[in-house]
């Protein structure tokens, strides 16, 4: 696949299309809440947790403002089954979190995913594992946010921002994508990216936003689970409109009946899985930088991608042929966006190597992969510069102080 | 088929697979009772389940709609739903685990909140279906299939649990009270809140079998009987006893969750629109 050079996502044209609004200096929690807001949220439920604390004040005041609902949950166990709950009554849903409450969300999250939930789930990563150094960023749960659920069986939807604006746009499209895909998204945001303030331009009216909102719709008909079918685009079930419909946590019939029977089996993961693998395009969001002639491109997501696109931009007046390539999408895992086989510099916040395995996979020869691990602390630009010279000119990472490069 | 079966259930889904000697089929025709006396019709009531013997044989059988949790938050999911349905009976139908064990925090703070649903908690003193483990009902000293020496734990009732946190009706019965728990559940549907009925039943297979060393499902109710009344026919006292009937009513004495909420919603909104 060839890389559109710039934003690809669907706000790039949003953000040309409203213009009439208000500039505030602002949150990245705030400008979740408001994007949350924007889409029609109607029911918040959730358990404090720094960094994601400040979401939960938001929503407290914010909702009741729009006649929706606050719902302090007594656990993060409880806080997504009340969201899936109201879901399921016919709201648009979200929850918010740090790692140690993600965790506890994933009894919730299999259960949401397979009944075809839309629910919006929020991880504000800090530094682990348990509860770590509260006020640190991290990137620790890449693959917890994959494999958010026991079982098997299933694929997932994550998105991540790296901005205080792009957080708002990102959380009305993640709305979208789980009205769309009928299933749960993940904004995969952290400490950074939720706690810093900067410029946050909001529409002055959310009302001009029905061309970009995908509303709720009910389904009132059978099938409630198409087996064996990959459609997306179809109305969420909804419990209250006398269907019938059945929910379970079991394997079930097109009907929701639990059934112990493979065809079943085989029916239902068809659907969990390729709803999502048929529609992957639709899913695809990144930003690439200079990759017309680049040798070495680095690949980051979240904060971290902050530093290291100014890191890019210093290499290449430097006269080091780098590109840069942010991952917005990072599940379904992009792999089109890594068919090109040069060298790859994966900056992330873990020293035990996450984002970088499925970059060695994808990635035509994973000799050419190189990993810049840190762990509680961002990147400086002077280290991914250094490093981004050094993979260029002798194929190697440089020793550098409290950074990881190895990868087993 | 049974009138009220015929009324309510799905045809294609009963009888249930409950084994046999299980009341689990006689407590919902009870409950199916109640509800038809109440008059309620298949529109107006949520039907949710637990995890383990109850929400496995009861899930599904209700005509109308239908949700089983995953294992003890069925209180939780309600939560949410109550907030987007106030207009909904909930009823949940849970075991002695998903209520007071694995889902005993959602049961405290949904007491605690008076969430507008009707719990029924049948409990089989035990993890029966998963072969016979003691459960925090199970009576201290009994003999399980994880308590080989005797349930060496405290037991608890947990109808003591959600009065202490604030539920509005709390009733206490068994599957040998046939009337006394069709008006026990008439009467936890009549609350605008927070409802909990326990409702004690054998499980011939596991814990008759294990704890009373019978299977005959007459001498497991039989058992069941004696401990409501403390006594047996031959007039000898039990090992312990329990109180059954209402143990607390305060039906309709504060206000439900989800209209808490909404009036918080007119008042915040009035000030909103209020003159500075």
């Amino acid at each position: 696949m060839t890389l559109t050079e710039g934003l690809v996502a669907p706000w790039a044209e949003w953000q040309e299309t409203y213009q009439d609004g208000q500039r505030l200096l602002e949150a990245g929690t705030y400008a979740l809440t408001e994007g949350a807001v924007a889409a029609g949220l109607g029911v918040f439920a959730g358990y404090p947790i720094t960094p994601a604390t400040d979401i939960a004040e938001y929503m407290s005041k914010r909702l009741p403002q729009i006649d929706g609902f606050y719902l302090q949950a007594e656990d993060e166990l409880a806080g997504m089954h009340m969201c899936a709950g109201a879901s399921l009554g016919g709201q648009k849903v979200m929850t918010a979190t740090s790692g140690p409450g993600f965790t506890l969300m994933h009894d919730a999250y299999g259960w949401a995913i397979v009944n075809e939930i839309p629910v919006v789930v929020v991880d504000a990563m800090r530094v682990g594992p348990v509860s770590g150094i509260t006020g640190a960023p991290g990137q620790g749960e890449f693959y917890v946010s994959r494999y958010c659920s026991h079982g098997g069986n299933i694929e997932t939807i994550v998105l991540s921002p790296n901005s205080v604006q792009e957080t708002f746009w990102l959380t009305i499209d993640a709305f979208n994508l789980a009205e769309r895909f009928r299933t749960v998204v993940t904004v995969l945001t952290d400490q950074v990216i939720s706690d810093m303030s900067e410029d946050l331009f909001l529409p002055g009216d959310y009302g001009d936003l029905a061309d970009i909102v995908v509303p709720r719709r009910h389904n009132l008909e059978m099938p409630f689970f198409p087996g064996n079918n990959s459609d997306i685009d179809l109305a969420p079930n909804v419990i209250g409109e006398g269907t019938g419909v059945c929910v379970s946590p079991y394997t079930h019939t097109e009907e929701g009946y639990d059934i112990e029977d493979m065809e079943a089996q085989w029916a239902q993961t068809f659907r969990l899985i390729n709803k999502i693998r048929h529609h992957k395009e639709e899913i695809l969001r990144y930003e690439a930088i200079g990759l017309e002639d680049a040798e070495v491109v680095a690949v980051a997501y979240g904060a971290t991608s902050r530093t290291v696109k100014t890191a890019v931009e210093e290499a290449r007046r430097q006269g080091v042929k780098a590109g840069f390539l942010r991952l917005i999408s990072l599940w379904p895992f992009p792999d089109e966006l890594l068919e090109m086989d040069l060298l790859y510099l994966v900056c992330e916040l873990n020293y035990d190597g996450q984002l970088v395995r499925e970059v060695m996979r994808a990635a035509p020869d994973k000799k050419k992969v190189h990993f810049m691990g840190k762990s509680g602390e961002m990147h400086t630009v002077a280290e991914v510069c250094e490093a981004l010279q050094s993979v260029n000119k002798d194929q190697k990472m440089p020793e550098q102080p409290f950074i990881w490069t190895e990868v087993r | 088929m049974n009138k009220l079966a015929k009324k309510y259930l799905r045809p294609e889904l009963v009888p249930t697979k409950a084994c046999q000697g299980c009341a689990i089929g006689s407590i919902e025709h009870w409950l199916l009772q109640a509800i038809d006396e109440s008059g309620l019709k298949l529109e107006d009531v949520i039907f949710g389940a637990g995890i383990g013997c109850v929400g496995r044989q009861t899930f599904a059988t209700w005509g109308g709609d239908n949700f089983g949790a995953t294992h003890g938050r069925a209180l939780a999911v309600a939560t949410g739903l109550k907030v987007a349905r106030p207009d909904k009976q909930i009823m949940l139908v849970v075991g002695d685990g998903d209520a007071s064990s694995i889902g005993a925090s959602h049961l405290v703070h949904a007491a605690r909140r008076n969430v507008g649903v009707t719990v029924i908690c049948e409990d089989n003193m035990g993890y029966e279906s998963t072969g016979g483990q003691f459960s925090p009902t199970t009576p201290e000293g009994y003999v399980t299939n994880s308590s080989p020496y005797g349930m060496v734990e405290q037991s608890f009732d947990p109808c003591d649990l959600v009065i202490a946190a604030g539920a509005t009706f709390v009733a206490e019965t068994t599957a040998v009270q046939w009337r006394q728990t069709v008006k026990i559940v008439k009467m936890a549907l009549a609350n605008d809140g927070f409802s909990f009925v326990h409702i004690r039943f054998p499980c011939v297979q596991n814990f008759g079998a294990s704890a009373l060393g019978s299977r005959d499902p007459l001498y497991n109710m039989e058992w069941i009987h004696d401990h409501t009344k403390g006594r047996t026919d031959d007039g000898e006292e039990t090992d312990f006893a329990w109180t059954t009937g209402i143990k607390h009513d305060a039906s309709n004495s504060r206000p439900e969750y989800s209209k808490v909420l909404r009036d918080l919603n007119t008042r915040v909104r009035a000030d909103m629109d209020a003159p500075a």
